[in-house]
């Protein structure tokens, strides 16, 4: 869906810096609000085609029709489905992205509250990830067939072959049923708080599992094919240390893995709504599954503006990593 | 040195501990398998939302625990004859954010539930009000246009909180914010996971003695059971039925059965060829061991043989549940010449995994008499505006209607083609309605009577039965207690021994 361009070929034709720096800008700007546009349609039109309204739902098996059409025009449900989405669109376009017709309170109030208990799960499992995942390739890619090559092997394949939910429900019978060492339930009944965030731990992991894995594999195919050029032979014919050599080769294939990893983090914001599901968390999961259920239109749009921004804003991220940690694409 | 810090800390740590343990005495830690979707009485119907903000908020009257209405925030109340006033003395009582309760309270607060503009899904209880009049601060008269014998009930439901008018003028936003007379105050709520209630002192009816009421919201009942098990709950509000036993035998835990509010039916769509003969859903109903299903679906409960909870003083003597009969099944299906391939789509809720199993018990029944049930399953949103409401797209499908004061909540729409089954009897529909604005109640009850009497006949459900409200806590926690009917929670006299 988003359009992208790269700073390589933009470099190509001889602009300068800031020319090319400018124009990247604008490019993923606009893509960014066609992206963003065409996925609020999307998810606009798609809960609307589900049956039954915050209003059937809010009444309940006690309401009266006539009861049910007044809560409908209370909540402004009874306009016609264009007049509807105009004020929408516009709306958003002026920064205001209504209110829940469940929580009867600003979306943005709801989005501030439960993103942190999201955004503490996703980036811990991201480092966890990050760390897992380019060690183990990195060490199983410098001694091919070894014994931690094929230990690390076993453990991507187990863990990409299994869903996240069954690690979830592993670690929670093993450290918080049997061992004790965490709560069964995920945050105590004030939420998130500094002192509680060692109690995401266990989802995070659950999260970092699969994802290391595939980082992992990708890392560890990286060194395999750089262990193979010339300067890794020339290096090593001309008695370099190991280490030093392991240091080139890490220095120069790892980069290659930064377009998976921004993939992957934007990946995890849609794993987390599994993740929090198994460990009961209050975060953004919980609310687009409750806001679905109870047809809470503007709080699953909100959401969904949430993660597309997320996902364009980490791969941006990616792209101007990617430049900076691969001095080829840099523009001189 | 490096030794010396060692048992400092441990003196730290177990001082800590000990800290925590008091404080957590003054704790109660409750796990809830649903959650309010708004804390505003006056906007919601989820019993979820009713069973919290009973700590929060009080009416003028409420229910005690054998089931009688008794006054509450009114001290006491009177009757006129023709039964179209209602006056009401009131208590003296203040609410959380400082201002006294009054009888300008009580005319903002009916006067907002009644209000085009609230939107109230409870509004229809309130129609019959034609003004609210206050005598001075502390009594105050309802008019009624109609006998309406209904009123002391919606009074005494959740929705008939009482809010304080100062902040109903300023448009408050009582959901998220509520501010009532209750024994408890709300202290914190993050929704998803819990609500922390903290101690009203200044409770009119004296000050509750727990410091704190943490409300969990656990949807998995094996959770809200293990929780229970390692001390993590000191009451949860289900305990799955493989437990039971294992609750039962705990000395630490304590397992409290009682009846509950519910009737649990499966609606018959009496729209459709051949359900819609009273002959083949009384043969359904032969076909059902509904005792069974409470047994399996629901752990155990008292059949019913209509629309009317078990034990209820308004169910008729005269009725009695249907025998299981599945030869008598059988003949009458076949008098009223059933083809030997009938088949009906039996819908089922996706979020009740209790309604579910029933309907699997059910086909199987069935399925014994030469009946075909075809299991669709549907989430919550779609079974309520395609199934209960709307185009009624189902031949059976199973659900729980909840507990109601006043028989008027539960029967209104009955006979009528409103009502989800579509078995309309305009007796049955007049009799009720007419039931509804008597204020005699020896003739109220003969009506009811009659249209109770009417709908076993008529069959227009699987009447399965009332099922037994099952929750577990420690053996420590005395004088809490569930509303009759309501299934509210009362946390006023609740402590630990």
């Amino acid at each position: 869906m988003t359009l992208t361009t790269s700073p390589t070929a933009e470099r190509r034709r001889g602009l300068t810096e800031r020319e090319v720096v400018s124009r990247y800008l604008l490019i993923q700007t606009v893509s960014f609000v066609i992206t963003l546009w065409a996925v609020l349609t999307l998810v606009f039109l798609a809960m609307r085609a589900l049956p039954g309204d915050a209003a059937t739902i809010m009444g309940g098996l006690d309401a009266s029709a006539s009861q049910v059409s007044a809560m409908r025009a209370q909540l402004g449900l009874d306009r016609s489905l264009p007049a509807q989405y105009i004020t929408y669109l516009s709306d958003v376009a002026q920064g205001d992205l209504g209110a829940s017709l469940r929580e009867r309170r600003p979306v943005v109030r709801v989005l501030v509250d439960r993103m942190p208990v999201t955004l503490t799960v996703a980036s811990m499992a991201f480092v966890i990830s990050l760390v897992l995942g380019l060690g183990l390739g990195l060490l199983a890619g410098l001694r091919p067939g070894g014994t931690f090559d094929r230990v690390a092997l076993l453990f991507t394949t187990v863990a990409l072959a299994l869903p996240e939910f069954w690690f979830g429900f592993l670690l929670i019978l093993l450290f918080a049923v049997q061992l004790g060492w965490f709560p069964v339930l995920g945050l105590p009944p004030q939420g998130l708080t500094l002192a509680a965030s060692w109690h995401l731990l266990l989802p995070a992991v659950t999260l970092a599992i699969p994802r290391a894995a595939q980082v992992a594999r990708l890392a560890r195919a990286r060194v395999l094919e750089e262990r193979s050029s010339d300067y890794v032979r020339t290096a090593r014919s001309k008695g370099l240390r190991p280490w030093a050599v392991a240091k080139h080769i890490a220095s120069n294939s790892l980069p290659g893995t930064i377009p998976l990893l921004a993939l992957e983090l934007g990946g995890l914001l849609t794993g987390t709504i599994v993740v929090e599901q198994v460990f009961g968390l209050p975060g953004l999961g919980a609310t687009i599954l409750g806001a679905i259920g109870a047809r809470d239109y503007p709080v699953v749009q909100g959401v969904t503006i949430l993660a597309v921004t997320v996902y364009v804003l980490v791969n941006w991220l990616a792209d101007i990593m990617q430049v900076v940690t691969d001095p080829r694409l840099r523009v001189s | 040195m490096k030794i010396r810090i060692v048992p400092r800390v441990l003196v730290a740590a177990a001082a800590a501990l000990a800290i925590g343990a008091t404080a957590s005495a003054q704790t109660l830690t409750m796990a809830m398998s649903a959650q309010p979707d708004t804390l505003d009485p006056q906007v919601t119907s989820a019993t979820a939302a009713f069973q919290v903000g009973k700590s929060i908020y009080d009416g003028l009257v409420e229910v005690d625990q054998s089931g009688r209405i008794v006054p509450a925030l009114a001290k006491s109340y009177s009757i006129s004859a023709d039964g179209l006033a209602y006056t009401f003395e009131l208590n003296d009582a203040t609410f959380h954010d400082g201002t006294a309760f009054d009888s300008a309270d009580v005319v903002a607060t009916l006067g907002r539930i009644s209000a085009e503009a609230t939107a109230s899904p409870k509004a229809s209880e309130f129609t019959n009000i034609t003004s609210v009049v206050p005598n001075g601060d502390h009594a105050v008269t309802v008019n009624l246009a109609k006998p309406t014998p209904a009123l002391l009930a919606s009074l005494a439901s959740g929705w008939g909180a009482m809010l304080p008018s100062e902040k109903l003028a300023e448009g408050h936003d009582f959901g998220n914010e509520p501010v009532g007379t209750g024994p408890f105050k709300l202290a914190s709520w993050v929704r998803d996971n819990a609500i922390t209630l903290s101690r009203n002192a200044d409770y009119y009816q004296g000050a509750p003695a727990l410091e704190q009421v943490v409300i969990r919201f656990v949807s998995d009942s094996a959770v809200q059971y293990q929780g229970l098990s390692t001390g993590e709950f000191d009451i949860i509000d289900t305990v799955p039925q493989a437990q039971q036993a294992a609750v039962e035998s705990n000395p630490a835990l304590a397992l409290v059965r009682e009846p509950s509010g519910l009737v649990l039916v499966a609606g018959i769509n009496a729209r459709l060829p051949y359900l819609n003969d009273a002959r083949v859903r009384r043969a359904l109903n032969m076909a059902v061991d509904t005792e069974i299903v409470l047994e399996v679906a629901y752990g155990g409960g008292t059949q019913v043989g209509t629309f009317m909870e078990a034990g209820s003083p308004w169910y008729p003597e005269s009725v009695t549940p249907f025998a299981f009969d599945p030869e008598k099944a059988k003949a009458l299906l076949k008098d009223a010449g059933v083809p030997s391939d009938f088949t009906i789509k039996l819908v089922l809720p996706q979020p009740y995994p209790q309604h579910i199993q029933a309907g699997q018990i059910v086909q199987d029944f069935l399925r014994d008499v030469g009946v075909n049930a075809e299991i669709s399953i549907v989430e919550w949103g779609v079974w309520l505006s395609e199934i209960y409401g709307g185009p009624h797209d189902f031949g059976m499908t199973v659900v729980g209607h909840t507990g109601k004061l006043d028989p008027s909540g539960r029967l209104t729409g009955l006979g009528t083609d409103r009502n989800y089954t579509g078995v309309v009897d305009d007796e049955v529909a007049n009799w009720i309605a007419t039931a509804n604005i008597t204020s005699d109640p020896a003739m109220r009850h003969s009506l009811y009577s009659q249209a109770l009497i009417r709908i076993h006949d008529d069959a227009p459900f699987i009447f399965f039965g009332t099922p037994d409200r099952v929750y577990g806590k420690k053996a420590g926690v005395v004088g809490f207690w569930m509303t009759p009917l309501l299934d509210s929670f009362d946390f006023r006299a609740a402590h630990f021994e």
